[in-house]
């Protein structure tokens, strides 16, 4: 009842606002300066022709306008600006927006799809409805990515119509193919969605199959434009003999195009796709987890509360599984952006946007806590949990260690008598940990670390039947504990060989950890299938804490998408394509940082608050059918009949 | 005493909490706007001394050379070759070629050679994203050789490229 008076009360305000707009309007109108009545009816009664002053000077002006506007020849604008915020930060905010929800439209339907298999695979039907349950929050996500994409695109060709107009004679051969899968995506999604339970198992999956591949291969196409600007070249073949494939331009030194399959398969182009297709997976499990707790936070029964407990368990498990592979597909990224210009790779690790890295290490420590913080939680609706909590402490203080070794910058922001007690801006020992070497060790013993509570959660509560359990747990330690050695030894030796070394001692790393991911997963799947269930999980018993964890996650994730979504494009500086086509207008400047972050805020705030609009309108479904209300208050009525 | 904050309030809170947070930090790393580099003006009047200052400004600026690349009088592990007492080496370090000959090889051509234990990675200095002018690198060649030599270069001065 009290819900209903304030809806009332707001639409009575909204109402109000309206008549009290539209008055105020009218009374500036009414109030326009007008020449004196008592002179018009004069002018009037006398048949004067003449203007007084104030109109003969509004006419001379007119006329003077039209003859300026019909002298003036036709030019092509170059730049356009919008007032206040700029055309860069407005085509910023847009882009980032578009971005977003596009990651996130690309994302679910890919793990949507994965639960539906499963459920299919092992006749669960429970997973089934967890798949249906994320594909609700497509299509409105499918509207708004489609609203910023137009929206984008509009702003770049009014903002920056000579630059858009180049890239579209690179890329037109392209535009077809997209809005052709544009438009299939769009038919498969509506299919996949409204065609839940009206198809087959199979012909659904298979709908859902092709949503994901027209819709990778768009994004592939996408990622062609922006890549091409970041990097316009190829590899070509090693005339020299120097083991270093030579570069091939994709255009000439005036821009002309030369190979339009080299400007699409540039330098960064796979890397891009690559680090995309894990982030938006990453992005879109961490949403709807968030979406997940959200409807857990509302519940009002324990069943409500145990689904949406599991839904917000398993986008979390989404995420973080895919965020582990994550840093690497970023070295993969960096070290194409070195293979196409060290001058530009330089810029991005040690020059103008070293410190970003800084921020990038305290964002993705956050998420590592944020989430070992919410398996641990987790464990707590387990029986038998406690066994395995009192581990987490060691691992706890391992992630908060090395969360502070990646966060260390190699240059202190100090005081001039800071730096002349340090002897320099560094500081003497901790400068040290601000070195790539500790910085690649750190982020391999966080995901190590990662991938080790996973692995007490998924054993929690749990015994395995396996004969040779034993055996294989101690394998599982010794390539646990091999793996960590190489990534501390690999550290520590990086500091005592040149630079060039030292990068390459990063693939060691990698490759040792990535191979314990592997190797340990493939040990433990048959180590405790079967097992036998000390106890159930207790679904919706855990604390409403743990709810917030998921959001906060979600947040951090998106906060991560626009900081890395700016060095990607802030690289390139005052290019718009790199080396190729330079940005001539007023804002071809690289920010500040705290500029930078604060557009990624409230680009932040506006997607957030979008996304709550999305959830708001996924969740109307669940809610049951308008009925009228009765007379006795509690009931409802139909055509002023009692029920 | 138990604070009953509402669910939309504290999600609210959160957000706006943690994204304040994020940007809180943004404001707390050194701030500074990078801005195009300012065209450097030479003209046919030129001395060596003078070139000697222009290829200073170039190599900190336009040119791009002590962003991170290479440096002046420091030990350890590095990226490309320290330039200290480069002006004094040059005429060393490739058999039959001069000082002025070798800078300039190593400014138009730089893969020609590589300094030993140093990979290759250095893009041409007149090429984009770079892009100075052959005028340009010669201020920048008697900036490296007024590093331990004794500038000679001049506008004037042909290079070979």
């Amino acid at each position: 009842m009290t819900r209903n008076r304030i809806l009332f009360g707001i639409g009575v305000l909204a109402f109000v606002s309206v008549i009290v707009t539209v008055r105020l309007g009218g009374f500036l109108v009414d109030n326009e300066y007008r020449q004196p009545d008592r002179q018009v009816a004069a002018q009037e009664e006398l048949g004067e022709a003449e203007l007084v002053p104030r109109q003969q000077g509004i006419a001379d002006e007119q006329t003077a306008d039209e003859a300026e506007a019909r002298a003036r020849p036709y030019e092509e604008a170059e730049y356009r600006t919008v007032p206040f915020v700029g055309s860069r930060v407005t085509v910023w905010v847009l882009a980032q927006l578009h971005l977003l929800f596009a990651a996130f439209v690309l994302a679910v339907p890919l793990f949507a799809f994965i639960i539906e298999f499963v459920g299919y695979v092992k006749k669960e039907e429970r997973y089934n409805k967890l798949a249906y349950e994320f594909t609700k929050l497509l299509s409105v996500s499918f509207s708004m990515t489609a609203t910023f994409g137009a929206f984008l695109t509009f702003a770049l060709i009014i903002l920056y119509p000579k630059f858009t107009n180049y890239l579209m004679h690179i890329f037109s051969p392209t535009f077809l193919p997209y809005v052709l899968l544009f438009f299939l995506e769009a038919l498969f999604l509506y299919s996949y969605y409204y065609g839940w339970g009206k198809f087959g198992p199979k012909m659904h999956l298979f709908l859902g199959f092709m949503l994901n591949v027209v819709g990778t291969a768009i994004m592939f196409i996408a990622n062609a434009w922006l890549t091409f600007m970041m990097s316009p070249g190829t590899r070509g073949a090693d005339e020299n003999g120097d083991g270093v494939p030579d570069f091939v331009s994709a255009v000439s030194e005036s821009g002309a195009l030369l190979s339009l399959r080299d400007a699409f398969f540039n330098y960064t182009w796979m890397p891009i796709n690559i680090h995309r297709i894990i982030a938006n997976v990453a992005f879109g499990g961490s949403i709807a987890a968030a979406y997940a707790a959200f409807r857990y936070l509302q519940a009002k029964t324990d069943e409500e509360r145990a689904h949406f407990d599991w839904m917000g368990y398993v986008g979390n498990f989404v995420a973080i599984i895919a965020f582990l592979p994550l840093p690497f597909a970023g070295y993969y990224l960096a070290a194409e952006i070195y293979a196409f210009s060290q001058t530009l790779g330089i810029q991005m690790m040690g020059g103008s946007f070293s410190w970003l890295f800084v921020l990038q290490a305290a964002l993705i420590g956050n998420l590592f806590l944020g989430a070992n913080y919410y398996l641990w939680l987790g464990m707590g609706r387990m029986e038998g949990g406690v066994h395995f909590q009192r581990v987490i402490k060691w691992l706890l203080i391992a992630i908060a260690l090395c969360f502070a070794v990646w966060a260390t910058p190699r240059y202190a922001i100090s005081s001039v008598s800071e730096i002349a007690a340090m002897g320099g801006s560094s500081h003497p020992q901790l400068s040290y940990l601000g070195q790539m070497s500790a910085k690649n060790t750190a982020v391999n013993i966080l995901i190590l670390s990662t991938y080790m509570s996973f692995l007490l959660y998924r054993r929690t509560g749990r015994q395995s039947i396996h004969p040779h359990r034993k055996l294989l747990t101690r394998a599982q330690a010794i390539v646990f504990s091999s793996a960590a050695a190489l990534v501390i030894f690999y550290g520590v030796y990086g500091y005592y060989v040149d630079a060039a070394t030292r990068i390459r001692f990063a693939i060691p790393q990698v490759y040792s950890v990535l191979a314990a991911l592997v190797v340990i997963t493939v040990i433990d799947l048959p180590l405790y299938r079967n097992a036998s269930q000390a106890g159930e999980t207790r679904w919706g018993k855990i604390p409403a804490v743990s709810q917030y964890a998921l959001i906060f996650i979600a947040l951090s994730f998106t906060w991560l998408m626009g900081l890395m979504g700016y060095v990607r494009s802030g690289l390139r500086q005052e290019w718009h394509v790199y080396g190729v086509i330079l940005d001539t207008s007023p804002e071809a400047y690289t920010p500040t940082l705290g500029f930078a972050t604060q557009v990624v805020s409230v680009t932040v705030l506006i997607f957030f608050g979008l996304i709550g609009v999305v959830f708001w309108l996924s969740s109307l479904g669940g809610k049951k059918d308008w009925e009228p209300r009765t007379a006795t208050g509690g009931g409802k009525l139909e055509g002023g009949q009692a029920a | 005493m138990k604070l009953n904050v509402p669910m939309p309030l504290r999600l609210v809170l959160l957000v706006l909490g943690t994204t304040g947070f994020y940007m809180y930090l943004g404001q707390m790393v050194p701030q500074k706007e990078f801005h195009p580099p300012p065209p450097v003006l030479i003209n046919a009047e030129m001395t060596t001394e003078d070139l000697v200052v222009v290829g200073a400004e170039l190599a900190n600026g336009k040119g791009q050379c002590l962003v991170g690349c290479h440096t002046i009088g420091q030990s350890g592990p590095m990226r490309f070759p320290d330039l200290d007492g480069i002006g004094a080496r040059a005429a060393t370090q490739v058999d039959g070629l001069s000082d002025l000959e070798y800078l300039a090889q190593s400014l138009y051509e730089p893969a020609a050679f590589i300094v030993p234990g140093f990979a290759d990675g250095m893009q041409a200095i007149n090429q984009p994203p770079i892009n100075l002018s052959d005028d340009e690198i010669k201020a920048v060649i008697a900036w490296l050789q007024s590093l331990g030599g004794t500038p000679n270069v001049t506008l004037d001065t042909d290079l070979g490229y």
